[in-house]
């Protein structure tokens, strides 16, 4: 029940919330969901507006891309196995390649963080190597392994293991110096260092820079496809490009952001879970 | 004079600046000079084998010598005014169609509800994916790379535009409100000073994003620019020439995200100082 005030004319200045609170949470999630496909539906009815309009001028090939046949093409691709397999290689490709940006990024990060000479002397040759686009890699990729396959996992690495590493570095900057005084006070090996201080308090920035790692690696597993595989999103995208069906295209346009959406998403949920209240 | 417990300082503070300075000087230098040591070694054994020794090019001493090449047959600045051109276009219609966006994310609650879950599916469709539709929609190539690196730079403009009018004291647009400010002057003397640094963290980001985007965009379709170099240089075996071209490619993204990070501590400013 809310707790109106007494007295005609007292308006209450300050928004006193009405309900339980389990029913005001109810409510607000209801209201998310809501706002969530709401705003899906006012996309998807701006992309058939504009698709209607383009195809009101004659001689144009519009038509190809509009919603209606994107969600025909995707059930007849997905039906095929054209999308799951899509999938299944671009996900393989991307899980190796992140896993190797993992293994790789967070000991040189807790490097980083751990010695103060190392950071001075690696900074810049990380920060040049960093900014070198990623895909700039592929010709010499290509040259050096001899599948296709390893040549994009090495992109991936390449592109990932920056986010990874200073992320790490960032997060055990964060740590408490107290902390490891007491361990060694108390007479920790450096291998507890790091598994009962440092991994745990670091956990959070970690899955920070995976999260930008997925970013920065889903932007490069596309156009690391386009050439020399004959499976993958990319190599879809580029097919249905030759082939010049555009519905293909859009279809897989739309399975790309949907995979990638319940990427990030799911990391931000991992995030949320390993955030913790300091202090 | 006691040796405390606490460090103590010696000297001036001005001579201890100078003294940080330098370190930083040095150990900026020492640290490229054990990269380039660690690939003249690398280029060593690479033209020491007879196996790899067509592939002598990617050595450091071949790739620092194709620079005055590259010069004077002018492929390097061509290549770079090129990409420049098409990257400074992308940038600047993503920051006029992402900063407006975003203040109308921080300003409206219902716009912001609804257009969420638009913008994050959106913003995750792999931005190489628009490029044949790109192809398709512009008629020149160059409008197509710029397109390119708009779609994928608007967003992290948008989202820390967003951020950062979310930090602005509510109190600061009441009292705006209260001394009889119009919308444009809430806009010019309120919002836009105070989310600039957030603008400009965002503007680093999508150059981040877009220097990503902007190599693989330029393999197709066009004649200029560092991503077409480094595939002539492929094709023409100039192994030399190729990564001459990525480590340019190397130093103007570093010296962009340098400049940007500049801004960014220029713009930046303590928030609750008098």
């Amino acid at each position: 029940m809310s707790t109106s005030t007494a007295g005609a004319g007292n308006a209450a200045l300050v928004a006193v919330p009405t309900g339980t609170r389990s029913s005001r949470a109810l409510k607000a999630s209801g209201n998310s969901l809501f706002n969530f496909f709401a705003g899906l539906v006012i996309l998807f009815a701006l992309w058939w507006l504009a698709i209607y309009v383009a195809t009101l001028t004659p001689g144009t090939q519009w038509a190809a891309f509009g919603p209606v046949p994107a969600f025909k093409a995707m059930v007849k691709m997905w039906q095929s196995g054209l999308i799951p397999k899509a999938l299944w290689t671009s996900g393989y490709r991307l899980a190796a390649g992140l896993g190797i940006a993992i293994v790789i990024g967070v000991p040189v990060g807790i490097l980083i963080g751990r010695s103060k000479r190392f950071r001075e002397l690696s900074n810049s040759p990380f920060q040049l190597m960093r900014m070198i686009s990623p895909l700039s890699w592929e010709p010499i990729a290509v040259i050096v392994f001899a599948g296709w396959d390893q040549a994009i996992i090495f992109l991936i690495a390449i592109a990932s293991v920056w986010p990874v590493m200073f992320s790490t570095a960032a997060g055990l900057s964060k740590v408490d110096p107290a902390w490891f005084k007491v361990a060694r006070n108390l007479g920790a090996k450096p291998w507890h260092v790091v598994t009962r201080i440092i991994l745990p308090a670091i956990t959070f920035d970690v899955l920070t820079g995976i999260r930008l790692a997925v970013g920065v690696a889903w932007v490069v597993l596309v156009p690391a496809e386009f050439l020399g595989v004959t499976s993958g999103l990319g190599y879809s995208i580029e097919d249905a490009r030759e082939s010049l069906e555009y519905d293909h295209l859009m279809a897989m346009i739309l399975v790309i952001g949907a995979v990638g959406y319940v990427l990030d998403t799911s990391l931000t949920m991992l995030i949320k879970r390993f955030s913790w209240n300091r202090g | 004079m006691t040796n405390a417990a606490a460090a103590g300082a010696t000297g001036s503070q001005t001579s201890r600046a100078a003294e940080a300075a330098a370190r930083g000087v040095v150990n900026f230098a020492v640290g490229l000079a054990i990269l380039a040591a660690f690939w003249w070694l690398g280029g060593y054994f690479i033209a020491a084998n007879p196996k790899t020794q067509s592939f002598a090019g990617f050595g450091l001493i071949p790739t620092l010598q194709a620079f005055p090449e590259l010069w004077q047959l002018g492929k390097l600045q061509k290549a770079i005014v090129a990409s420049g051109y098409r990257l400074g276009s992308g940038l600047l219609i993503a920051i006029a169609i992402g900063v407006p966006i975003g203040i109308l994310m921080g300003r409206s609650k219902r716009f912001r509800e609804l257009s969420n879950s638009s913008f994050q599916f959106l913003r995750m469709i792999s931005p190489l994916s628009w490029m044949p539709i790109a192809v398709f929609v512009f008629a020149a190539w160059d409008h197509s790379i710029m397109f390119l690196i708009a779609i994928a730079s608007v967003w992290p403009v948008m989202f820390s535009t967003a951020a950062g009018l979310a930090k602005v004291d509510p109190a600061w647009f009441k009292v705006a409100r209260n001394l009889g400010a119009t919308p444009v002057q809430m806009l010019t003397r309120i919002i836009l000073p105070a989310i600039s640094f957030d603008i400009v963290t965002g503007i680093r980001l999508a150059l981040g994003i877009a220097w990503v985007v902007l190599v693989p965009a330029e393999l197709l379709g066009v004649t200029s620019g560092l991503g077409y170099a480094i595939k002539d240089a492929r094709e023409t075996l100039s192994y030399d020439h190729l990564t001459a071209m990525v480590l340019t490619i190397g130093v103007i993204g570093y010296l962009l995200d340098t400049c940007c990070a500049l801004l960014i501590k220029r713009f930046s400013w303590h928030r609750g100082d008098a």
